[in-house]
């Protein structure tokens, strides 16, 4: 299953064969031991992994098309680094980032409303609304009422604060070190290679959930990193998933990845239907071929979704149709807000429907989806309450939570750094 | 106006009543009836809906997404609501809640609020 070095492979797996590990080599690289819960339980280590993760750290924060057009922007709220991010499009189409913050005196130059926050600026500036000034979309400081009035105002050197900003497959990612140690593709390494390809940008419909957990943003991430739960958790919502297979384990430097094959879900009557609609035709339909070559190497009929760890806190779950009906891909992240506190982010993508059934069914994939998710979520702020509780000082890890094991160990080498 | 707006396309006239309780545009809308639903609701809406579901959904596949009228408009937010309220009855024993799973009124949907045959959700 593992061994990307046999024949059979789909053109262009083998570039990749480095990466796939066999159970007995992620045992041997990755060890077999607990791991310890103490990273999850200590708020010191919050306040480390602040400093030593997100502050060095790429991180997605949006992507090309939530903001498709010159002027578009959005603003996500980030407490895990004390900081609001305004993402935009300028008038040059390029996608930047800035702190949201008005060099006057510090307000807020676009106000917000919630975690994130959507909106157009007219004309390719913003405008604190505090005292007035306007910034271009692309950051320079262009006016400034009363002027005169400041003596003098160096006015060139008081633009918005940019951070770093790079962009992979459609994926806007940020990095709040100035300047970061790694370009975005040296940080996703071979993983842009592995995931690269995929046409993630017509896939543009997307249903978007969030929530906030009371627990650590690690007990929320490990929840959605391993298969294992599947059969169990997932019993209600899921019962055609009994049968699945975690396999093909890939480890990609800091991120590691893994692939979902199984024989789908025992369709209920009204899924039937709706995944009828979508099979008829190409463009929602299973689409194996449009998956980059590394994923599901052997072109395995039953492929259900690629299930990877990007470190430190996405998920892009890229199914093309395979696993649940019409769905692209989906993806999560975790943003920690405090210690116990955790936003939670799921999206599902689907191309747009070209008619109203279309989109009819994708609600019920979409729901079907969102009901599994609401199950994930259930088990999140017990376990954290449990670890919390000094009951138990360690995970104890079977393989397919490698990605857990993976993940763990990453942090302990960035936070020892 | 409320009349026209209750009206659904010729031919599914038997689905009123159906739609009076089930038909809303929006996922939050659409889930607060979920929420407050019986195992009888339940029931009642698959009975019926599943086996017009073919017309309709073949009624709704000529229908673009952006210009549908009253009518179609009102078809899709009751066919949107049987999609969603579906598993309830085929999968959780007829609960409006999934079983064994967190607050479903603690996810927030983005698009709560947004029409759902929008052509912009992103
Ligand atoms: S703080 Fe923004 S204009 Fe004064
Ligand atoms: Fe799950």
């Amino acid at each position: 299953m593992n061994d990307l070095g046999s024949t059979g492979l789909r053109p262009g797996a083998e570039a990749l064969s480095h990466l796939g590990r066999s159970v007995e080599a992620i045992r041997a690289e990755l060890g077999i031991d607990p791991v310890s819960v103490e990273a999850i339980r200590d708020p010191a280590i919050y306040a480390l992994e602040r400093e030593k993760i997100f502050r060095r750290a790429w991180l997605k924060v949006a992507t090309a098309w939530e903001i498709p057009a010159i002027g578009d922007y959005k603003v996500k709220e980030l407490p895990v680094a004390d900081a609001s991010v305004l993402i935009v499009r300028g008038k040059d189409d390029r996608i930047r980032a800035f702190h949201n913050v008005c060099t006057h005196r510090g307000n807020k130059v676009v106000p917000t409303s919630d975690f994130e926050t959507f909106g157009r600026a007219r004309a390719n500036v913003v405008t604190c609304r505090f005292h007035g000034w306007v910034f271009g979309t692309d950051g320079p400081l262009r006016s400034v009422p009363l002027e005169g009035s400041f003596g003098t105002l160096d006015k060139a050197c008081l633009g918005l604060r940019e951070i770093a900003c790079e962009s992979w497959e459609g994926f806007v990612f940020i990095n709040f070190a100035d300047p970061p140690e790694q370009s975005l593709r040296e940080y996703l390494g071979d993983f842009a290679t592995l995931f690269g390809g995929y046409p993630y940008a017509e896939a543009t419909t997307a249903f978007r959930y969030s929530t906030v957990l009371e627990c650590n943003w690690k007990v929320a991430l490990y929840a959605f990193s391993e298969g294992y739960h599947v059969p169990t958790i997932h019993a209600g919502s899921l019962p055609g998933f009994r049968g699945i297979e975690h396999a093909d384990f890939k480890l990609i430097g800091p991120h590691a990845s893994s692939t979902i094959y199984g024989l789908g879900m025992e369709a209920a009557e009204s899924t039937a239907r709706f995944a009828g609609l979508f099979h008829a035709g190409t463009d929602h339909g299973p689409r194996p071929d449009l998956l980059p070559p590394g994923i599901n190497p052997t072109g395995r009929s039953d492929f259900q979704f690629e299930l990877p760890n990007i470190f430190p806190n996405l998920l892009i779950h890229l199914a093309s149709g395979c696993g649940y009906p019409g769905m692209a891909y989906f993806t999560h992240q975790f943003w920690p807000l405090d210690h116990g506190r955790t936003l939670w982010e799921g999206i599902n993508y689907f191309r747009p429907a070209r008619n109203a059934a279309e989109r009819v069914a994708q609600l019920h994939v979409n729901a079907l989806h969102r009901n599994a998710w609401l199950e994930d979520t259930a088990t999140m702020e017990d376990t954290f309450t449990g670890i919390r509780s000094g009951a138990i000082d360690e995970m104890q890890l079977m393989d397919q939570e490698f990605l857990i094991r993976h993940a763990a160990r990453t942090l302990d080498s960035y936070l020892a750094a | 106006m409320m009349s026209a707006t209750m009206t659904l396309p010729e031919g599914f006239a038997d689905l009123a009543e159906l739609a009076a309780r089930w038909a809303r545009p929006t996922e939050n809308a659409r889930s607060a009836i979920r929420w407050t639903a019986s195992a009888e609701d339940f029931a009642a809406l698959h009975a019926a809906m599943m086996p017009r579901l073919d017309a309709v959904l073949a009624r709704l596949e000529g229908c673009p997404l952006d210009g549908m009228d009253s009518a179609e408009t009102r078809l899709f937010c009751l066919a949107a609501a049987f999609a969603e309220a579906a598993p309830h009855h085929e999968l959780y024993g007829g609960s409006a809640e999934v079983p064994h799973s967190f607050s479903a009124r603690r996810f927030v949907p983005g698009h709560g609020d947004t029409p759902s045959w929008s052509t912009a959700l992103r």
